[in-house]
């Protein structure tokens, strides 16, 4: 029943509500800034994102190249972060181990937000059967163990490439993108503006592109980068287990697997590529987070 | 002054935002007597929900400054700490809030609710307590309060679940009632229900109440006094009948004429209020009703207006230019 | 009231249902009523009586389950596809929540222009003008807030862009769901004058939906009382709230609170509360709470019937004859 004039929530005067009420419009014309800590963050992925790039053109060692007479060094002026047990830069291996990371990341969550998303907005928007199969599915795949399912896939279809661990890993998220997206969805497409939109007579098509997208987008962004964060996580365990790359090729998560037999003599060998995975972690859920509060238009701001 | 249940003395409430201070209520002075019901009324911002959740004591702990005096029986609210003030929280002073739907706890049976207040405060025995509750439930008019006792709120319509959150406020029998907007999202019927219930209920438990709302018409025939409230502060107290007939605020004037009025006829043309309600962030030296005020003068833009006596005793109003007392002309 | 007495909406036997089977609720129990063309017909009534529901089936924006809804003779209920789009648009509906009526990361004069956008009919520089129009119209300055965003606004100043918004494609029947009940007196005063005046300038048919007895008198010209999903009286408003003819009218007046400690207090308050519409009462849907009610209340439907010129109610003994008959005496 849709009948009722129960004003809560909306009528004047009710505790701290009417305080916003009466800021509301300043609060917005001066948005505050995201702050110094936001941008470092975006210029530490930046920076890394160029890194993996174009790390082919930079002027670095090769991360291939075995330098027998220099095993397990320690950081210095000629290897910034040393070597490994094979005598071959860290340094080097670190940026060139990026490439895989970012690649995954990205590229699973194309992947993922490619067919979660349209998916979600869609059943959101339609409900009906439309909404109570896709959901079905969805959930009867969450409920399946993605990690493992993951590893099963991965271990029984070699020979290993990037591609193949992109598409594995972006097949995995779509569920979850779904189940995100469809409960931000629902929240706008039940707003009076949608049916207001509906009445002056737009299509379903631009009432999804118009209407909805641009109300879910801040969420969309915030779980797209936390995504992206939580599948490099998972690329690292998987090369933990060797179920990424092949050696030699370096990805952060091999490099910290290989790590293991050497850990005594040379700690560097885990300390710089666990620090590159954390701090590109950290500063990209920082960024999700940030951006998600920063958008939220509905969220009281005291 | 002993009589008095409630003196507020230069109550001003300022919180602490990212733009700057905003003075939610700025230097509010009144009394209230025993059994006496008071009405506040105001439009949002104005001010008066914030008014009755520090006199209170609830607001919260970060970003607020409070100042000034609030003291309910004898024990002063402002400075006082949590667990001072949970001492006179149901016994001296009890709250109820607008929305029936959360101030109680969806998934505990209304009986169980109303027991642990008498439980915890009053240390009764679960029987008792029980007993109680049920007394309590037929007090406030539920239907067969024994099987209620049991009922969980969703289970009950708005007008049901807010006379369970009366009873619920009543349960360590308080000397003051704060009522805010208790009636707003609430049927017709059911709001003439209710409002003659806390009437009923003020003169059998002889306590007195507050009634904070927007609706001139829920303080017209319920309330003995009225203070009206604009930008944090009362611009106009008195008498209910001396308001509503005698007022001399402009503010009081407008807000009167502006409501529509079942008497009228129909497509009668409203009197209207230009412009909005001020700002809290950048309240003006002077009057902050001189900017909507067809008598403003540059006085009133510069300097404020401090209450000042009207012909009746113990009505007051903030005004330089205020409207000719019409003492024995008496409004048609 | 409009001399003009050809109805513009002619709404027979309409009903909406929800759920299934057991759990089926007919939230309008088939109601009948005409707007005639230029006139406020106001919807009054408690909440759970399909006063919005009514308003939303008119819009299809929830399907009815049963009756005929006809726009200027062109049966509605039948429409889909692009014809149910364009016919929608000779209606328009403002909702009564007037921030989420907007789209908040959307500029104003895109939220206006949005209905002419949806039907790419109107050129660019035309389309400017008559946005900024509108927004004069109703009071907002385009040059000043055109291009803030609908976040920015207060509840007033949102209902205002809703109705600029609703007029833009010209409507013949503005439909208004509770769109005062969130504001302020002194802002509800504005808006409400506001309607009166577009009313006269754009010679709009008004469906005026709310639960504020004092409201909807002061903006209709007839007044229909729901009580329980069905029309129980309808009428003139002034002679419907001076002499109800239904008890439920009475007692809902009665109740209505005026803002003057001299108005009578009715002692007389309608007790209980209304019964589930999911097992509605037989006969007359009021029986169980009508001091009047009798064996016949219950086994029979009350007809409407006709107590004074357009003055009809639903009930076997209509108050007005009831008092006419005892002035008689």
């Amino acid at each position: 029943m849709n009948d009722d004039p129960s004003l809560a929530g909306e009528l004047p005067g009710q505790g701290l509500f009417l305080i916003q009420e009466a800021t509301h419009v300043e609060a917005h014309e001066r948005s505050e800034p995201l702050g110094v800590l936001f941008w470092t963050c975006v210029g530490w992925i930046v920076l890394n994102v160029l890194g993996a790039i174009f790390a082919n053109a930079l002027p670095l060692k090769s991360a291939l190249f075995q330098d027998y007479n220099n095993i397990n060094v320690g950081p210095g002026w000629h290897h910034l972060f040393g070597t490994d047990d094979l005598g071959r830069d860290i340094f080097s291996r670190v940026v060139f181990g990026s490439r895989v990371s970012v690649a995954v990341g990205v590229g699973a969550m194309i992947i993922g937000f490619g067919i979660g998303a349209p998916l979600g907005m869609l059943a959101a928007y339609k409900r009906g059967r439309f909404d109570s199969i896709f959901t079905t599915i969805m959930y009867v795949l969450l409920a399946f163990p993605a990690i493992i399912a993951t590893i099963a896939v991965l271990s029984f279809w070699t020979p290993r490439a990037l591609l193949k661990i992109i598409i594995v890993i972006g097949l995995a998220s779509v569920p979850l993108v779904y189940r995100v997206i469809r409960t931000a969805t629902l929240n706008v497409a039940t707003k009076d503006y949608v049916i207001a939109a509906k009445v002056q007579g737009a299509t379903d098509r631009r009432i999804l592109i118009k209407e909805l997208l641009p109300n879910i987008a801040p969420i969309g962004v915030s779980f797209l980068l936390i995504g992206i964060a939580t599948v490099i996580t998972l690329e690292g365990a998987l090369a933990f287990l060797g179920l990424s790359v092949n050696p030699p090729t370096p990805s952060w998560g091999n490099m910290i697997n290989e790590s293991r037999t050497v850990l005594a003599q040379n700690p560097w060998l885990v300390i710089f590529p666990s620090a590159a995975l954390c701090l590109f972690l950290l500063c990209l859920n920082f960024i999700g987070d940030r951006l998600r509060t920063h958008y939220d238009v509905t969220e009281v701001k005291l | 002054m002993s009589d008095e249940l409630l003196v507020v003395k230069d109550l001003t409430t300022t919180f602490t935002t990212n733009s700057g201070p905003l003075t939610a209520v700025g230097g509010v002075s009144f009394t209230l007597g025993q059994n006496e019901t008071l009405g506040i009324v105001g439009e949002s911002g104005s001010g008066k929900t914030v008014l009755s959740r520090t006199i209170m004591g609830l607001q919260p702990r970060r970003n607020v400054t409070v100042t000034g005096s609030a003291i309910i029986n004898g024990f002063e609210v402002v400075g006082a700490s949590e667990k001072a003030k949970r001492q006179i929280w149901g016994t001296e002073v009890a709250m109820v809030f607008q929305d029936p739907m959360t101030s109680l706890n969806p998934v505990m049976r209304i009986g169980q609710q109303i027991d642990e207040s008498l439980r915890v405060r009053l240390g009764m025995d679960r029987a008792s307590a029980k007993a109680r509750s049920i007394e309590l439930l037929e007090l406030v008019g539920i239907p067969s309060p024994v099987e209620r006792y049991n009922s969980y709120p969703g289970h009950l319509s708005g007008g049901m679940r807010q006379r369970v959150v009366i009873a619920t406020a009543l349960a360590c029998s308080p000397k003051l009632l704060m009522a805010d907007e208790p009636t707003t999202g609430l049927d017709v019927t059911i709001q003439a229900q209710i409002l003659n219930l806390l009437d009923e209920l003020k003169d059998r438990l002889k306590m007195s109440v507050i009634l904070v709302t927007h609706d001139l018409g829920v303080v017209a025939t319920r309330t003995s006094r009225i203070v009206v409230m604009y930008a944090g502060r009362i611009v106009e107290i008195g008498d209910t009948r001396d308001v509503f007939y005698h007022h001399r605020m402009p503010y009081t004037r407008a807000l009167l004429e502006s409501s529509p009025k079942v008497s009228n006829h129909s497509h009668t043309r409203l009197q209207t209020i230009p412009g909005r309600p001020p700002n809290l962030m950048k309240l003006a030296d002077g009057c902050s009703f001189a900017p909507r005020c067809a008598y403003a003068t540059d006085q009133c833009h510069n300097v404020r207006p401090t209450l000042q006596a009207a012909d009746e005793t113990g009505h007051y109003f903030a005004c330089w230019n205020p409207l000719p007392s019409n003492r024995g002309v008496r409004a048609p | 009231m409009s001399a003009d007495r050809t109805p513009l909406l002619k709404v027979r036997d309409l009903t909406v249902t929800f759920g299934h089977h057991r759990h089926a609720i007919s939230a309008v129990a088939g109601i009948s009523f005409d707007i005639f063309e230029g006139e406020t017909l106001g919807l009054v009534g408690e909440s759970g009586c399909g006063k919005s529901t009514t308003g939303k089936a008119l819009m299809r924006i929830v399907e009815p389950s049963g009756g005929t809804i006809e726009l200027r003779g062109v049966e509605m209920t039948r429409l889909s596809g692009r014809a149910l789009r364009n016919a929608r648009t000779h209606m328009q509906m403002i909702f009564q929540d007037p921030i989420s009526s907007l789209n908040p990361r959307r500029r104003v004069k895109d939220i206006v222009a949005e209905p002419l956008d949806c039907w790419k009919k109107t050129p660019g520089s035309e389309r400017d003008a008559l946005v900024s129009d509108l927004l004069s119209k109703v009071g907002i300055d385009p040059a000043v807030y055109g291009n803030r965003y609908a976040r920015q606004f207060s509840g007033g100043q949102c209902q205002r862009i809703s109705i600029a918004r609703s007029l833009a494609m010209r409507p013949q029947l503005l439909i208004c769901d509770e769109m005062v009940s969130a504001l302020d007196v002194s802002v509800q005063a504005q808006i409400l004058n506001l309607l009166e005046d577009l009313k006269a300038e754009y010679g709009l048919t008004l469906l005026f939906i709310a639960h504020d007895l004092a409201v909807v008198k002061n903006v209709s010209d007839r007044v229909a009382v729901m009580y329980l999903g069905k029309i129980c009286e309808i009428g003139p408003a002034d002679t419907l709230y001076d002499e109800p003819a239904h008890p439920y009218t009475e007692f809902l007046l009665g109740a209505a609170l005026e803002a003057d400690p001299d108005s009578p207090m009715h002692s007389q308050v309608l007790e209980g509360e209304p019964p589930s519409p999911m097992n509605p009462p037989s006969g007359c849907r009021f029986r169980t709470r009508c001091p009047n009610a009798t064996d016949r209340c219950a086994e029979e439907v009350p007809l409407p019937q006709e107590v004074a010129p357009g003055h009809q109610v639903a009930c076997h003994y209509p108050l007005t004859l009831t008092r006419r008959a005892r002035l008689a005496e």
